[in-house]
């Protein structure tokens, strides 16, 4: 049997990521890869959800915690991902100028998160609450910092996107680079979602 | 020596009453003249996230049922994010994604769960 695999006739037409065949194929191996790392996220959550009561000699989750800079953190991140919804939307109508605006004030939002969470991780090292205390902090610091390097990672790869656009604007393969850079950056504030859920808001429930 | 089956068009292979696989992985495409529907989901994850923080914070419910609710929010916010700015349903042809995607969630899922359930039998280790 053979698959319709071309845009449906007279229809719209296909969004310029999807228009070429090998770009559009590459997006749905970035799919793949967001599949990978759901399952990296799953195993460090699991090993969380294990050894949160495993405090030793160290602060409880509820000692340490400080929803301030969390709640911060969160608001940063959620908008950052609403910044780059706008900057694909805009990418699809061919605003190349705009798109790099978004872009930018995403990099920013997300430097923001990281910085924040940098100084939140120096603040429990100086109370004395590094990965070697207990268990639960070595489980919380691997989970936080994976979700907190793959955000450090996205930010460096926003730049070169940036350096891209402004050589080549809007092609179909900038935009699947654009278009997959968007997908990551959403995953890893889905992620955070449920750091904040799971680990921050679970551990202010007594 | 029979004829070679002919092609479907896109229209009746999307709409074939035998491959149902197909019509669940048909791409949908979403356009509109301004970005509202990114607004409306930026407030909606902002509610769930503030709501979330309230909810916690003033105890309204006893531990594990307030856990559970947070983290149906939290599912209800990835759901969001998937459907509104990650457009999961897009696609050239078919959305592939979709099947690995599913798969991949009842892994995470039942690896989460699975550890907290293994760990409920404190006898022995602790």
């Amino acid at each position: 049997m053979s698959l319709p695999l071309a845009e449906k006739a007279g229809q719209h037409p296909l969004p310029i990521e999807f228009a070429d065949e090998k770009e559009s194929i590459k997006i749905t191996g970035f799919w793949m890869f967001l599949v990978t790392d759901v399952l990296i996220f799953a195993s460090l959550f699991s090993t969380y959800a294990v050894f949160r009561t495993s405090v030793a000699m160290g602060p409880t989750p509820d000692q340490l915690f400080r929803m301030g800079p969390v709640m911060l953190e969160t608001i940063l991140l959620l908008t950052s991902s609403f910044t780059i919804g706008l900057g694909v939307y805009f990418m699809r109508k061919g605003q190349v100028r705009a798109l790099m605006g978004w872009m930018i004030v995403t990099i920013l939002l997300g430097a923001g998160f990281v910085g924040t969470e940098i100084h939140d991780f120096v603040t429990f090292a100086q109370m004395g609450a590094t990965w070697h205390t207990s268990a639960f902090l070595s489980a919380f610091d691997i989970l936080v910092g994976t979700h907190g390097a793959h955000v450090t990672f996205g930010i460096f790869w926003a730049i070169t996107l940036l350096f891209q656009l402004r050589k080549r604007g809007i092609t179909p393969q900038t935009a699947r680079k654009v278009y997959t850079y968007s997908l990551y950056w959403h995953f890893l504030d889905i992620v955070w979602i449920f750091i904040y859920t799971f680990v921050y808001l679970n551990g202010k429930i007594v | 020596m029979s004829e070679a089956p002919k092609a479907m068009t896109a229209e009746e292979a999307y709409h074939n009453e035998n491959d149902k696989v197909l019509r669940f992985l048909e791409p949908r495409f979403h356009e509109e003249k301004f970005p509202s529907i990114q607004i409306l989901g930026y407030i909606g994850s902002l509610i769930l996230t503030f709501g979330a923080y309230f909810l916690v914070m003033n105890h309204v419910l006893p531990p594990v049922a307030l856990l559970s609710v947070i983290l149906i929010l939290a599912v209800f916010q990835a759901a969001l994010q998937l459907g509104v700015f990650m457009h999961i349903r897009e696609g050239r042809g078919l959305a592939w994604q979709l099947i690995p995607l599913y798969f991949v969630f009842f892994v995470a899922l039942g690896m989460v769960a699975m550890s907290i359930w293994i760990m409920l039998f404190k006898s022995g280790v602790s």
